[in-house]
């Protein structure tokens, strides 16, 4: 991973896993916000509409006190349609948390920079849950 | 995080797979929110297994085949059928027999199948300083606000901390967020259940995560009335817990709440605010299916006032009475000769599911092979905000919100009864 930019945050679900970045600038509650068999974001998300979130690495503001968020997030892995990891500018709601360690989607929160803004849809990213790293690849 | 040495034993695999799995998780969520140790809690109100989501009902088997049993006194959460009476909603039979398999999984662990959002009318009573988990934010909120319990809104990991007996000790089992964040001055007294909704709905929307404290009800609020409030608060907002001076356990007096001083500013809660969420809750129509109500599931005490109000009444032809209780309110609401009543009446009593969590559901994603097809509903007439918000967002389909009395009163007359006017 040489040449990669290293951005270090706060590692709150372990695992490791190389993706595309797909970045929300809006809170994200999953419940709701996304068609549970397609992934398709469905929600008043505007910075990602006609968007999808399988496959990607969901980057986003922090969530929106949800208590079902878990639920929703458990469901999008069980139908495939699930984000590969989660990056949370600020620390989400234990319901995000507890959806994400149930799928095993790592999660990283509080990155030591404004991810919003340096990173960008489709960028390709490798991050590692247990350590808080997020590499940017390009 | 300070882990005691029970704790780490489970954490080590040494109570089997199950508590591993379970004090795993726990152990990266105390974590991930800054927890300095586990506290042992006194009960757990979980999990269901949700037979409209896919996978649902079988995780809650996984757990019971391999073992997991609940280490203190737990209740489960409203599930998506009724598992006696389904056919009386029209759910498709194979919903029915899959959530029916749920309730083999929680007798096998140990729980007690409440399948209700309303544990406490069927016994589970949690006591002052108790710390307990709950899945479903009325619970949280009423075993904080009225009880004096000790309970965040979880999610699935309520399970786990059942297994377990433990929990994280961060959010409302530390005492400092046990506090007033917002003031609220009560400028009209509700008049009945569904006032104590619209109000505790306009409130929520300015409260979101915090705590607030109603000053200036005009006398104690019954239990029904506090559920009523609590619920509707959790709906609009996304509080855990709210405080009624000289009613929530141990605040006796305004001052007690806010311990850095009183906030300067009060949100008022006036007729206004009661009026706007019934107006915002009755869509453009006067056309409608279903009649609702028990949103939350009704204690014995609503079951009482439903059957004062439908003696020797009748359901109009081409409407539908839903009443919605947990089994064991039901059941002694059996007893008293309340379902008979209603029964005589044509309403049709309803447990362990409600409108919103039952088959109507649009945005759950069970099994294709259940056939599940949601009906198409041009309007249900509602007594809670809660499950006006729900219908609205998870049904889909158009309501009309007015008070408990005046929906019994329009299933009877077959046409719409507003709260006001």
């Amino acid at each position: 991973m040489s040449g990669a930019r290293t951005i270090q945050g706060r590692g709150l679900v372990a695992g490791r896993v190389e993706g595309t970045a797909l970045v929300s600038q809006e809170p994200v509650s999953f419940l709701g916000d996304v068609d549970i068999t397609t992934g398709a974001i469905m929600g008043e998300l505007p910075s990602m509409k006609g968007k999808r979130l399988g496959g990607s690495i969901l980057v986003f503001p922090g969530s929106m006190g949800s208590a079902g968020a878990w639920r929703f997030i458990y469901q999008l892995f069980k139908h495939g349609t699930h984000p590969l990891a989660l990056i949370a500018q600020t620390l989400p709601d234990p319901s995000v948390v507890q959806g994400a360690i149930l799928a095993g989607i790592p999660v990283i929160c509080e990155p030591d920079e404004n991810v919003l803004k340096t990173i960008e849809n489709g960028d390709r990213l490798s991050i590692d849950g247990t350590k808080g790293t997020i590499a940017v690849l390009g | 995080m300070k882990l005691s040495r029970r704790d780490q034993e489970m954490l080590d695999g040494r109570h089997g797979a199950p508590l591993r799995r379970a004090m795993e998780g726990l152990v990266t969520l105390g974590k991930a929110y800054g927890a300095a140790d586990m506290v042992d809690i006194g009960y757990a109100h979980i999990h269901a297994g949700m037979a409209m989501y896919k996978d649902d009902v079988e995780l809650m088997e996984e757990l019971a085949d391999a073992g997991a049993t609940m280490a203190v006194p737990a209740s489960a959460n409203i599930a998506n059928a009724d598992l006696v009476n389904w056919r009386d909603t029209g759910a498709p039979e194979p919903l029915a027999r899959l959530q029916q398999r749920a309730a083999g999984a929680h007798h096998r662990m140990g729980s007690a199948s409440a399948f209700t959002c309303t544990p406490y009318w069927a016994g589970h009573w949690p006591t002052w300083n108790m710390h307990m988990v709950s899945i479903e934010s009325t619970v949280t909120i009423f075993c904080n606000s009225v009880l004096g319990a000790r309970s965040n809104r979880d999610g699935f990991f309520a399970v786990y901390a059942g297994m377990t007996g433990r929990y994280p000790r961060f959010g409302y089992h530390l005492d400092e967020t046990r506090r007033g964040t917002h003031l609220v001055r009560v400028e009209t007294m509700p008049e009945n259940i569904s006032d104590f909704s619209a109000l505790g709905y306009h409130v929520g929307k300015s409260v979101g995560g915090g705590v607030a404290v109603f000053d200036g009800f005009a006398r104690r609020p019954t239990l029904d009335e506090l559920d009523s409030l609590g619920a509707a608060l959790g709906t609009s907002g996304g509080i855990s817990m709210f405080i009624v001076p000289g009613v929530t356990p141990p605040y006796a007096t305004v001052e007690d709440c806010f311990p850095q001083g009183r906030p300067n500013d009060a949100i008022v809660a006036d007729a206004t605010g009661i009026a706007e969420t019934y107006a915002s809750f009755s869509d453009a129509t006067d056309v409608f299916d279903l009649v609702h109500i028990g949103c939350p599931h009704a204690s014995f005490e609503e079951m009482k006032d439903y059957a004062r109000l439908l003696h020797g009444k009748k359901v109009k032809d081409g409407v539908e009475l839903w009443i919605t209780t947990s089994r064991s309110v039901r059941n002694m609401a059996v007893e008293a000769g309340y379902i008979t009543v209603m029964e005589r009446a044509g309403a049709k009593i309803i447990s362990d599911t409600c409108p919103m969590s039952c088959h109507f559901a649009r945005t759950a994603s069970p099994d294709p092979k259940l056939g599940v097809t949601p009906p198409t509903l041009r309007g249900i007439v509602l007594d809670s905000a809660k499950q006006a918000k729900y219908v609205r967002d998870m049904v889909r389909c158009p309501t009309l919100l007015t008070s408990t009395e005046k929906a019994i009163e329009t299933a009877i007359s077959g046409r719409f009864v507003p709260r006001f006017g």
